[in-house]
């Protein structure tokens, strides 16, 4: 297993000029897409098939009357613990040995289990493919010694990539800085790996909590209940199977007379 | 900001018919194993719907993929932490038990039946799989409501109960055998199931709470508490109970078949 890759995306560094969502279609040959009007200058409202690199625009009301713009490069965060992967029944979704996580194109068979079961809504079904897919992690670019296109792109070096363990050394040390420089709200997303589903591969440094920009606060394996609900229906077989077995069962010995 | 998985009909159908076919299964193997030889049409009938009914099934969960013809790809993996892993290798061991039984059950050879029951009351257990995995499936999504119902797989096996038999005996009942004894059986095996499902589906609303809107107080919430609740349980257990020679026992059977269909129904197209 090689050292695990990341990608730290530092939301206070973003200009909105979405060169990130760019470079992520021309380096995948996505197609363009219909924009939609969201309400601001994001678009799309969600990751889709076709867009994997989004950036989203959060305006937020201040109490002195002005509006706070909060902009944020928002991409699959390769979680280490991956519903998506946890879900896929074929296989396809696989992690590779730098840790960032995949859907093989020619496994996948479009059930898509997988869509369902990211916390984040990242996941998406290609109608045109009929199979599932989302951001590789450039992972034809890591194999060949490059990082993604979005990293290599990003004019103010909002997002950036490296080996996971020295990027989050960084993080902590510009978060520490941003909140000596007044920003309270300034915190990680997803850099614990105690943290919840292990820690994001791709870890976010926010400026305010994480409900402003849509995200889960605290994002759980959807997987985690599975034990629970199965000894709940063991049980309601039980009750049933009881139910059934005075329903049909005959009484009082009048020898073996079977169906 | 989550997406629905987009599935609809051909799933609501098969989670329908996969709660009959399962229920149809266990109904039969425990008539089959506690029953008598006045059973006999309970326990073939149980048998051979089980089989139709996972025949149909596989076509539906095959039609459903986006890319049909790689549906064998679900044998490249086996995940027992993952509801749908285990539920597409269980669908064809079920196939084989439901093959198996039905083909036993045909048989006049006295000599097969110790090992058919044997045999079903191991398929048993897959039947009762069958019938609750797919709830299971369901609330291991990340989806609001799905992911908040810790007894949407008990609730589904209830339902697959209630179908089940509801679905042998009309089949008794289109075939002239209502006047049996394993007609009276099945008929009070129902009504138990009735009441078990109402207790499940109660317990069911009352631990989800407000997370249960989208069903309880939601667009589809007309269908559920009218479709399911009314006339899915309430009237066919009134009926049952209080209609006597006046009510025609298929009128409850069918009431139980429509309820059945409306819950897979609600449930699923809350995220349609």
């Amino acid at each position: 297993m090689a050292r695990t890759l990341a990608m730290f995306t530092d939301t206070s560094l973003c200009i909105g000029c979405r060169a990130c969502q760019v470079a992520c279609k021309q380096w995948n040959e996505l197609p363009m897409e219909e924009p939609e009007w969201t309400g601001s200058y994001q678009n799309h409202a969600h990751f889709t098939d076709k867009t994997y690199r989004l950036v989203r625009f959060i305006e937020k009301p201040q109490a002195n009357g002005e509006l706070q713009w909060l902009l944020m490069s928002d991409v699959c965060k390769h979680c280490a613990q991956a519903g998506c992967l946890d879900a896929c029944p074929t296989g396809a979704i696989y992690r590779t040995e730098f840790g960032t996580v995949n859907i093989n194109q020619d496994v996948c068979n479009g059930c898509r289990y997988c869509v369902s079961s990211c916390p984040f809504g990242v996941v998406s079904f290609n109608h045109d493919t009929g199979r599932a897919n989302k951001c590789t992690f450039c992972n034809d670019r890591i194999h060949n010694g490059l990082g993604p296109a979005c990293a290599k792109t990003c004019p103010t070096e909002s997002i950036q990539f490296g080996f996971r363990d020295e990027l989050a050394a960084k993080a902590e040390k510009r978060v520490a800085k941003l909140k000596e420089m007044g920003y309270s709200g300034a915190q990680l997303y997803g850099v614990d790996d105690k943290g919840p589903l292990g820690g994001l591969n791709a870890f976010f440094l926010l400026l305010d909590r994480p409900s402003t920009y849509n995200l889960p606060e605290k994002p759980l394996l959807p997987q985690r209940n599975v034990l629970v609900d199965s000894v709940l229906a063991v049980g309601s077989a039980l009750l049933v199977g009881v139910g059934a077995v005075v329903a049909f069962r005959e009484r009082g010995g009048k020898g073996d007379d079977h169906a | 900001m989550l997406k629905s998985p987009d599935w609809h009909l051909l799933i609501v159908w098969y989670f329908f018919l996969g709660g009959i076919a399962g229920g149809a299964y266990f109904t039969a193997a425990i008539a089959d194993n506690f029953g008598s030889s006045r059973d006999r049409g309970v326990v073939r009938t149980g048998y051979i719907l089980s089989l139709l009914m996972i025949g149909v099934c596989g076509m539906l969960l095959i039609l459903d993929l986006g890319t049909p013809s790689r549906f064998l790809n679900m044998m490249k993996a086996f995940k027992f932490w993952d509801p749908m892993s285990i539920g597409a290798w269980m669908l064809g061991v079920f196939g084989a038990f439901a093959f198996v039984s039905s083909a036993l059950s045909l048989s006049a050879d006295e000599s097969r039946a110790g090992l058919r029951r044997k045999i079903s009351l191991v398929g048993t257990v897959f039947g009762f799989f069958l019938a609750s995995y797919t709830g299971v499936l369901l609330s291991a999504t990340a989806l609001p409501f799905w992911s908040d119902a810790r007894l949407m797989g008990a609730l589904f096996l209830a339902s697959g109960a209630s179908t089940g038999m509801a679905a042998i005996s009309l089949l008794l009942y289109l075939s002239g055998e209502s006047a049996g004894e394993g007609f009276k059986k099945i008929k009070r095996a129902d009504r138990f199931a009735i009441v078990f499902e109402m207790a499940v589906l109660a317990l069911f609303l009352i631990l989800l709470g407000s997370a249960g809107a989208p069903l309880t107080s939601g667009p589809l919430a007309p269908l559920f508490w009218g479709g399911l609740v009314v006339a899915g349980l309430v009237v066919p257990l009134a009926l049952d109970l209080l209609g006597g020679r006046w009510v025609p026992a298929v009128i409850p059977a069918v009431l139980i078949l429509v309820g059945g269909f409306i819950l897979r129904y609600v449930v699923v197209m809350t995220h349609a």
